[in-house]
């Protein structure tokens, strides 16, 4: 056997992992990274639209601060997050833009004067400040009540991969590359690290480490048409749902975004709408408006992907061999700005649909883009049941989206979650010592050797290609946009009848070093259990919240569900997960449930939001005129941050200027 | 549309890990679909004829650059090929040459880049390292800062390397994708490395100067890129801190 | 600032002086040509132009230096082996690097990398012939005209290293120019690239035309 030692391991080499890597090495402690595919090839490089922090450099950013960054976030989630984990979001997010401006990520700049934008489908001319000239820019994105969000052109997660890789180059962080975790070391208690496979080789090893930290990505490829890269599969919540111990919270939260291309679900950045495109039915109609007069197309993305669904039933969908789509215009932006700020959109247009965006429009639908749920982990990142399990990014539910995540808060996570839990995981390894139990990391390594074996040399008959293809359609299928009882009860008997079958999965290829087809097998047993938590989760959940839509429980139903779902695997021949709930305190918010601003408020509200709302007037009547927002904040829900992120941020609007004019102004 | 047609791969076969194969090309048939490309193409033969075969996707987006390969002898990103583009129905795939072979079409391009990165230092080196992440970050003109972006799309995909003759007989010559690097930390204003520090590392025969101008980089790159530009502009550099 | 010495570095040196004495090759090269081709216009043009070759109006009887001649025939010797000395290290001179290459352009078409391999072709064939032609003239500068040059092309046979060597150079030449605009140029001139390519195909051929023409027209000088 194998044994690699190491104090921080990090399991996925995307944004989130790097930067953890990066916050130990920092410290002096040994890193190691393992990723299936070059770090830079990770799916982080394909956010395109931008990263949200409240900077309020641009004139449509004035007034932006982390008050109102932690609102979006948190009416975004329709109440569903962990509001400690969205301040601490919203407080760091500007830190590490700056930090990662002097890494070398290139953000696009403010050039001060005046300049024309398309907003509302008019064309309008803002005036940029004198000062604001040079700094960071931002643009307007879904369900924000500012500009906040930062951006090169359209490859943000582009640059700041390459940027964060880059300094983990520099740092001599190693990436073990083509390697793929398949279970976790662990006594029940703490984690003690992974047994990875060599992809190349097929060889295994077992990787020991203080913490290990998963920041493996979503599980979006559990649907048939997604949005993701194809290694978005879920095998990292897996990993922790297989130990038995640890929980994946809030499975069911799955985000489906509003303009994927038709058919192969290739997306097309939220910048398009945010940057004045309209979405179009088959009369050429912009029916947002008709929908959400205030917000139109710039709604959430959960509220704009189910009016879209519901225009399309109403038959205003244009008909197309692969089912119904609509139309994203971005004609009326003109040429110049597509070719420059929309790229990427350009090219994907050209390349798959053979189409120019300047000229034509382009066929969308919603499509699954983004798992809100992960493994359940607490405000530090660590998961609550298995001590020196560490999560971060899309992989987690540090659970800053809750039911919803607004566009530019995911490529925001991976880095301001890397940057504070970071930090954590660093404390963590300096206080603990590495625990090197032999016998148990062999005991992990023969039981992956003897799945090897099972499969390659088994006489199973089950293909793994066939079982993906059938949970996919599954879930595409009865676990979509909008959701009903019987549908979710169909989909996760016929998910558990899979996951029976997936016992008796057989190999064409019986190769043990580079095998596609036993990757595939390895993984599709693991995925099927990560649907049916999602399945079961969303079956159990009777009521709508954020991208969980109910069609029998259209109401969100705070005084029933205000909580997150907590599922566990019992035992290995289960076929189904335990589901527990975790309760939000609502009297520890610090902003108790309400209207989020999108269709009628038909919420049910809990008990205890009346009672808190008053507790809130009451604390900050005591606390006086002079009180600034930050102690009135800290008044209502302290939250903690590591010792070197806990510093204010500075903007232009708090340094004093000679009269509000030079701030810029907006005129028509 | 060309919907209904057979196409025809001939592809490159070879697992440098078991010991008696030879590299061979293998042809297979499959029924073409509306907007088929080489990805779902590949993925339907590995599904469906022979579930050996490797290749790599990541994004299948054109984002990614995992999946270069050599089709009809021009190498390009494979997942944003459309099959539709060869009127003969007849494909011939290569693995990148010029790299580690993994098997068949998988090639250990990661490796490759992550070794030119040591070698070149290619990240950035702030002038400044102590930054105050809590104040106002430092003005960048926005011209400059869309000009590195330019510069900064490249997505280290191998085609520029194996397109390169140079590359291809000199081992330890740099390649377009270095070049292209070290062009865009130059243009970087917040980067502290002088003209000097770029001669040491390019201004050689395994640099600028060892470069033939043969223009296999700027003709295949997937994202075209200025390289032609570029290593110009580095050459002319280089050759004014001689002289 | 000069970095060549802290450097210990001449490749930047050797690489420019590829490229000079590259362009003053070519640029002889085509004036030789054109001066040449004066015999289109009968014996007294090429007479005379052979003759001011040799400074004859700096002499007192007419006759001029024939020496002259042998001295620009010393200097293109030079530059060419300088030349042929630095462009040499870019050549696949090993059996692994001309293996390398074949098997590269054996899976990936690419004219340019082409337009190369045919440059190194006709650099060689230059490299075979060119002395010979700088020998034969350098040695008898005094035979340059229309009867003595129509003797040795086709009386003794000399056509046989000329018709291949015009070939060369001009291929070589044209081929060259081409690659040192886009090697060194601005943005300008790599924007005009598929302009400038075309314009080196026929610069090729019109010279190669000319040079045909030139040696046929000798032929009624010989006797």
């Amino acid at each position: 056997m194998k044994l690699i030692y190491t104090d921080s391991l990090v399991v996925g080499a995307g944004l989130a992992g790097l930067r953890v890597a990066i916050a130990s090495k920092e410290r002096g402690l040994d890193t190691l990274v393992l990723s299936l595919i070059p770090a830079k090839r990770s799916h982080s490089a394909a956010a395109q639209g931008g990263m949200q922090a409240s900077l309020g450099n641009t004139v449509k950013g004035m007034g932006d601060d982390e008050d109102v960054h932690f609102q979006d976030t948190v009416k975004g989630s329709d109440w569903g997050c962990d509001q400690e984990v969205a301040r601490m979001f919203a407080h760091c997010a500007p830190k590490a833009v700056r930090e990662l401006a002097n890494w070398g990520v290139p953000w696009t700049r403010v050039t001060k004067g005046p300049r024309q934008v398309v907003v509302n489908a008019e064309k309008v001319t803002i005036e940029e400040a004198e000062e604001a000239h040079g700094l960071i820019n931002a643009r307007d994105f879904g369900g924000t009540k500012k500009w906040r969000t930062c951006y090169t052109a359209d490859g943000t997660g582009h640059s700041l991969l390459y940027a964060v890789d880059n300094k983990a180059i520099s740092l001599d962080i190693p990436v073990h590359e083509r390697v793929e975790a398949l279970a976790l070391i662990h006594d029940g208690k703490r984690c003690h690290g992974v047994v990875a496979r060599c992809l190349i080789t097929g060889e295994l090893r077992a990787y020991v480490a203080k913490s290990t930290t998963i920041a493996t990505g979503g599980y979006g490829r559990i649907y048939e048409v997604s949005t993701n890269a194809i290694i978005c599969e879920g095998i990292g919540q897996a990993l922790a749902l297989e130990t038995g111990v640890a929980t994946l919270g809030n499975m069911e939260a799955v985000q489906f975004h509003p303009t994927a291309i038709v058919p192969v679900g290739i997306l097309t950045t939220e910048g398009c709408r945010g940057d004045g495109g309209l979405l179009r039915d088959k009369d050429g109609h912009r029916f947002m408006p008709d929908y959400e007069p205030e917000k139109k197309e710039l709604a959430s993305r959960d509220v704009v992907s189910r009016r879209m669904t519901e225009h399309m039933r109403k038959g205003k969908g244009v008909d197309s061999p692969y089912g119904p789509h609509l139309w994203l215009d971005i004609t009326l932006l003109g040429r110049k700005h597509v070719e420059t700020n929309l790229r990427e959109v350009k090219e994907i247009c050209e390349n798959f649909l053979g189409i120019d965006p300047a000229e034509d429009w382009i066929p969308v639908r919603p499509t699954q883009h983004y798992s809100m749920g992960g493994i359940r982990t607490d405000a530090k990142g660590q998961s609550p049941q298995l001590k020196g399990l560490f999560s971060v990014g899309e992989a987690a539910c540090w659970d800053m989206h809750g039911f919803n995540r607004l566009g530019g808060n995911s490529l925001a996570e991976t880095v301001v979650g890397g940057m504070i839990i970071g930090k954590y995981v660093a404390d963590f390894c300096e206080e603990n010592t590495l625990e090197i139990d032999t016998a148990l990391a062999e005991r992990f390594v023969a039981q992956v050797r003897d799945e090897i074996d099972s499969l390659v040399e088994g006489q199973g008959s089950e293909s793994a290609y066939e079982l993906k293809r059938e949970m996919q359609r599954i879930m595409m299928d009865y676990v979509g946009i909008f959701r009903n009882g019987p549908e979710l009860t169909k989909a996760v008997e016929e998910l558990e009848a899979l996951l029976i079958r997936s016992r008796n999965l057989g190999l064409k290829c019986k190769k043990r070093h580079a095998n596609p087809e036993l990757v595939e097998a390895l993984r599709v047993k693991r995925m099927i259990k990560v649907a049916l938590t999602v399945a079961c989760g969303a079956e159990a959940r009777t009521e709508s919240r954020g991208a969980h839509a109910r069609e029998d429980y259209p109401q969100r139903n705070d005084k029933e569900w205000l909580n997150r779902t907590l599922s566990s695997w019992p035992s290995a021949d289960a076929t189904r997960p335990q589901l527990d709930y975790e309760a939000l305190d609502v009297m520890k918010m610090e902003l108790p449930p309400g209207y989020r601003g999108y269709g009628i408020n038909n919420a049910i509200a809990h008990p205890d939001t009346e009672k808190r709302e008053k507790q809130i007037v009451e604390i900050l009547s005591n606390l006086g005129e002079e009180a600034d927002r930050h102690e009135r904040q800290h008044a209502l829900m302290p939250f903690e941050v590591p010792e070197s992120l806990r510093e204010k941020n500075e903007r232009l609007h708090d340094k004093p200027l000679g009269n509000s004019q030079q701030l810029g102004e907006e005129s028509k | 549309m060309s919907q209904g047609r057979t196409l025809t791969f001939n592809i490159f076969r070879y697992d440098p890990q078991v010991p008696d194969d030879k590299p061979k090309m293998v042809k297979y048939q499959l029924e073409e679909a509306p907007g088929m490309t080489v990805f779902i193409a590949l993925n339907m033969l590995r599904e469906q004829q022979d579930p050996s075969l490797q290749f790599d996707f990541v994004c299948r987006a054109g984002i990614c650059g995992s999946c270069a390969m050599v089709i009809n002898g021009y190498p390009t990103l494979a997942c944003r090929t459309l099959t539709s583009k060869y009127p003969k129905g007849e494909i011939t795939l290569m693995p990148l040459p010029g790299f580690e072979l993994i098997g068949d079409l998988s090639v250990n391009t990661g490796k490759f880049m992550r070794e030119l990165a040591e070698r070149l230092k290619l990240w950035l080196h702030p002038r400044n390292d102590e930054v105050d992440i809590h104040r106002i970050e430092a003005p960048m003109d926005p011209e400059e800062a869309a000009k590195l972006y330019e510069l900064e799309r490249c997505v280290e995909c191998g085609v520029c390397v194996s397109a390169c003759a140079t590359k291809q007989m000199r081992d330890t010559f740099v390649g377009a994708v270095g070049m292209m690097k070290i062009a865009r930390f130059e243009l970087d204003s917040r980067d502290a490395r002088s003209v000097e520090d770029f001669y040491h590392v390019i201004g050689n025969q395994d640099g600028v100067f060892g470069c033939m101008t043969l223009l296999g980089c700027q003709d295949n790159c997937p994202k075209d890129l200025p390289h032609m530009q570029q290593i110009a502009y580095l050459r002319r550099k280089m050759a004014t801190a001689l002289v | 600032m000069s970095l060549a010495k802290k450097n210990n570095n001449v490749s930047g040196w050797l690489d420019m002086s590829q490229s000079v004495s590259g362009v003053i090759l070519a640029l002889f090269l085509w004036t030789h040509l054109v001066l040449v081709s004066s015999i289109l216009l009968g014996a007294d043009a090429m007479t005379f132009v052979a003759r001011t070759m040799e400074l004859s109006f700096l002499s007192a009887d007419g006759h001029g230096y024939p020496w002259v001649v042998s001295g620009i025939a010393i200097i293109v010797a030079l530059l060419a082996l300088i030349h042929v000395l630095v462009a040499v290290h870019k050549m696949p001179l090993n059996l692994q690097q001309q293996r390398a290459l074949r098997q590269q352009m054996s899976v990936i078409h690419h004219d340019d990398t082409k337009l190369w391999v045919w440059q190194a072709i006709t650099g060689v064939g230059i490299f075979l012939l060119l002395p010979v032609h700088l020998w034969l003239i350098g040695s008898a500068p005094e035979t340059i005209g229309p009867i003595g040059s129509a003797d040795r092309i086709w009386n003794q046979g000399v056509w046989m290293v000329y018709l291949p060597l015009l070939l060369c150079v001009e291929l070589h030449a044209a081929i060259g120019i081409y690659r040192v605009a886009i090697k060194w140029g601005a943005k300008r001139a790599i924007d005009a690239r598929a302009r400038i390519r075309k314009i080196k195909t026929i610069v090729s051929v019109v010279f190669v035309v000319i040079g045909l023409a030139s040696l046929l027209a000798f032929l009624p000088y010989a006797s």
